[in-house]
């Protein structure tokens, strides 16, 4: 599909039925829309195929709180989980900030994209002329977008969604489009991880991104390079079962290959973080997650071997230590 | 005004994509097909994995209810090992399920609900909110408006209790077979209480009276949106160190007649999901069939006795006796936040009754058995994990959300949904409320679109015991 039959799609739809309340209402918004967000980032969000816990990560936001996120950094204008509008009314706000914001706008993904039978597994919305996939949806809004963020690992590498066997065959944004793509992983994201790419794309630009398209500022050490049980490891002293003090190797600790800050940010207003609650870090930020890091309680080195070839999906241990 | 058809795409406000088609004649609803947008096959995923990863994998189902699969794929784990759970265990257990449930109940109300009876600033992300049937006088509508702000501070603090024993929030961490890897220690449990002592003042203080004014205002909608009142729950909050004892019983609700549900009675229909039975694989195994004609979901039909059946707080709080009202959109709402109280108070109390110590997790190393079924409540309605071993590796993994009860499509007699059923015979007043109605009756139903797109089978399945 060309990117004006895109558009003609949401606009075709839009004039269906009757829409006299949006025809008062869209000019507001317009007027709203060229006024404002000089200095916030306007930003779309698409949900593709993911369980929503991105979302929900992103609700958990402290210091700044959700309602800081949206009066002073970004204006959410298209979110299918946030958004008052809905049905074509939504889709007209969708239509309305690619026209207005072109070049301008945050694409903020959340959720892997099937590509197999043309994308068909996941339909951002049905007009009457036909379903707008989210491959068809990503790779026009994509183009048209100033900077796009994956949120997540299956938006950023495929993730839980693109698990063996991969009906759908599911891949990450960055697999779909021509252009550079910002990887925010984890199984979720830590919120601060994408207030806080937000907040340097807002303030400095775009912030220095690893191998992996991740901002550096996160993902740029290992959690076994921060853990506080790694005066256990050093001395070889291993948990004998979940629940044990000592370091989590032996459990299935996927920390000597996962970069991210996790064991000094932590969670949720920064209480806790897996090996905190005497449990492995399974290594969600990873580009082979889920698969790379099954069995989840195995060590290391007894991991499956499913994706081991794909040296590109495979992140080494960190500085030759296991 | 001849027959017409709506298209209600996307339905917002809700987790996953929903989309919905309507026929109107003479301004009432004739028909409506409820249609899941997205699957991802978490079956098949499943399959070939080691069986203890079930409890962390099968979570990244749902984002926000993530800990109701982390706790029944738990309960299911416990009786292949079948591990003892000590009560310190049970108590913890209970304390971060609850947590889940407080902030699912309080964002749904107010991130997902409130913009459908109150007018919101207009800004991101509320522009082009359509507000022609608000009915809040300013200084009401003003006040509400502004608990948006503080339910996303309740909401976040019912995660820091999770993460606070869980390490994490969605998708936590140390509710396992066998018990919880944390150890309740003095100050997480002093913690706790401090934020549920909040989360309290807020449901009390906040949601209770909020919920009381839009059903006062909206008090129409007592008569809208109602379901034939047929309930089911799986029961809720576990107990006894089999998981033996169901703190908020389980219960099969036909008009007046209440019995335990049976397993033997749940059947899948998959004449209108684009699902396909395959001959050539083991004998009923279903494969997606995204071209199939005359289907429109990617969500199954569930059936019970050849019933489809409604889950949720509705049902739980009509099955265990704690309301006692109607079926429809308004009485969804009410029971939701009812149950929200509920569930502070026995947080609270859970709390108090947990004792500071070691960790109370106990594994046991060996499988006694190579097939479970296991079951409990989610937010939103029955929630059953069934699975099949070879060794320690799943053959097999069957999941029924509850998602697939509230929003299944027609089956093969034709037959409506929960969802569907709510919504035919809704009067569409004026053109502007198509959407307006339509979406108030949908999201009483608190859809979960990434959950309800699984695949169970019923005939292939070995386990045909008794539940209870
Ligand atoms: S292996 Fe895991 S628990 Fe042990 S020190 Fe490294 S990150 Fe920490």
């Amino acid at each position: 599909m060309e990117k004006n039959e895109f558009l003609q799609l949401c606009r075709d739809n839009s004039l269906a039925g009757n829409h006299k309340l949006s025809a008062r209402i869209l000019p507001v918004v317009r007027e709203y829309l060229l006024d404002h967000s000089t200095d916030k980032l306007p930003v779309i969000w698409l949900e593709t195929s993911d369980s929503g816990d991105n979302n929900i990560a992103f609700m958990n936001a402290t210091y700044p709180y959700l309602n800081h996120v949206f009066t002073n950094m970004i204006d959410l204008i298209y979110s299918n989980t946030f958004m008052a509008a809905q049905g074509s009314d939504a889709l007209l706000l969708l239509e309305d900030t690619v026209n207005h914001f072109r070049g301008r706008f945050t694409l903020v993904v959340e959720g892997a994209v099937p590509t197999k039978d043309r994308g068909i597994y996941n339909v951002i919305a049905r007009t009457k002329n036909g379903p707008i996939t989210a491959l068809e949806a990503i790779t026009r809004l994509g183009e048209a977008a100033q900077h796009v963020i994956a949120i997540g690992t299956c938006a950023s590498f495929g993730g839980a969604s693109s698990a063996a066997p991969n009906v759908t065959g599911s891949v990450g944004v960055s697999q779909v489009l021509e252009r550079e793509v910002i990887n925010v992983s984890g199984c979720p994201v830590n919120p601060d991880w994408f207030v806080g790419t937000l907040a340097h794309l807002l303030m400095y630009g775009k912030p220095e991104l690893d191998e992996y398209n991740r901002p550096k500022l996160f993902y740029g050490f290992t959690v076994h390079h921060h853990c506080q049980r790694r005066s256990y490891f050093d001395k070889k002293d291993f948990a004998k079962q979940l629940g044990d003090i000592e370091c989590m190797f032996s459990q299935g600790c996927s920390g000597p290959r996962t970069g991210s800050d996790c064991p000094y940010r932590q969670w949720i207003n920064h209480v806790s973080w897996p090996v905190k609650v005497n449990t492995p870090c399974i290594g969600c930020t990873n580009p082979d997650f889920p698969d790379g890091s099954a069995p989840f309680f195995s060590p290391l080195p007894q991991k499956s071997k499913a994706e081991k070839d794909d040296n590109h999906k495979q992140p080494p241990m960190t500085e030759g230590e296991v | 005004m001849s027959p017409q058809k709506i298209l209600f795409s996307p339905v917002t406000r809700l987790s996953g994509l929903l989309s919905v088609e309507l026929s109107l004649d003479n301004g009432i609803i004739t028909e409506a097909d409820v249609s899941s947008t997205m699957f991802r096959g978490f079956e098949y995923i499943m399959r070939n994995r080691h069986i203890t990863d079930a409890v962390y994998l099968t979570q990244r189902i749902c984002g926000i209810c993530s800990t109701a699969h982390g706790a029944v794929a738990s309960y299911l784990l416990d009786q292949l090992y079948d591990n003892d759970i000590s009560e310190n265990a049970q108590i913890l257990r209970n304390i971060m399920f609850g947590a889940d449930f407080l902030q699912n109940h309080i964002r749904h109300f107010y991130f997902f609900g409130l913009p459908d009876f109150v007018i919101m600033p207009n800004q991101p992300p509320f522009l082009n909110q359509n507000c022609s049937d608000c009915r809040l006088d300013d200084i009401d509508n003003r006040r509400l408006a502004g608990h948006y702000i503080d339910a996303i501070k309740a909401a976040e603090k019912s995660h820091q209790i999770l993460a606070l024993f869980g390490g994490k929030a969605p998708h936590q961490h140390s509710f396992v077979h066998g018990g919880v890897a944390v150890a309740p220690t003095a100050d997480k449990i002093n913690q706790a209480l401090a934020l549920i002592h909040d989360i309290r003042n807020f449901v009390q203080l906040y949601m209770m009276p909020d919920t009381e004014l839009i059903s006062r205002c909206y008090e129409d909608y007592f008569h809208i949106g109602e379901t034939p009142g047929r309930f089911l729950s799986f029961g809720l909050f576990r107990f006894g160190n089999k998981n033996n004892q169901v703190l908020w019983k389980p219960g099969i609700l036909n008009g007046c007649r209440l019995d335990q549900p049976q397993l033997d009675f749940i059947q899948e229909d998959i004449s209108r999901a684009w699902f396909e039975r395959s001959e050539s694989t083991e004998q009923g195994e279903v494969r997606p069939a995204p071209r199939k004609p005359g289907a429109y979901s990617w969500t199954k039909a569930v059936l019970y006795r050849g019933q489809h059946y409604e889950g949720g707080p509705l049902a739980r709080m009509t099955i265990n006796g704690f309301y006692n009202g109607g079926t429809s959109t308004m009485d969804r709402i009410v029971a939701r936040s009812l149950e929200t109280l509920y569930i502070t108070e026995l947080v609270e109390e859970w709390l108090h009754e947990l004792e500071p110590g070691e960790p109370p997790i106990n594994q046991k190393k060996e499988l006694v058995q190579d097939q479970a079924l296991s079951v409990t409540d989610a937010m939103r309605g029955p929630l059953l994990h069934s699975t099949r071993l070879q060794g320690e590796q799943i053959e097999r993994y069957d999941i029924i959300t509850p998602t697939s009860w509230n929003f299944s499509p027609k089956d093969d007699y034709g037959n409506r949904g929960p969802a569907e059923t709510a919504l035919v015979g809704t009067e569409i007043s004026a053109p502007e409320f198509k959407f307006v109605i339509p979406g108030r009756i949908i999201r009483s139903f608190d859809p979960c679109i990434s959950c309800a797109t699984h695949l169970f089978d019923h005939r292939t399945n070995t386990i045909d015991k008794i539940l209870y």
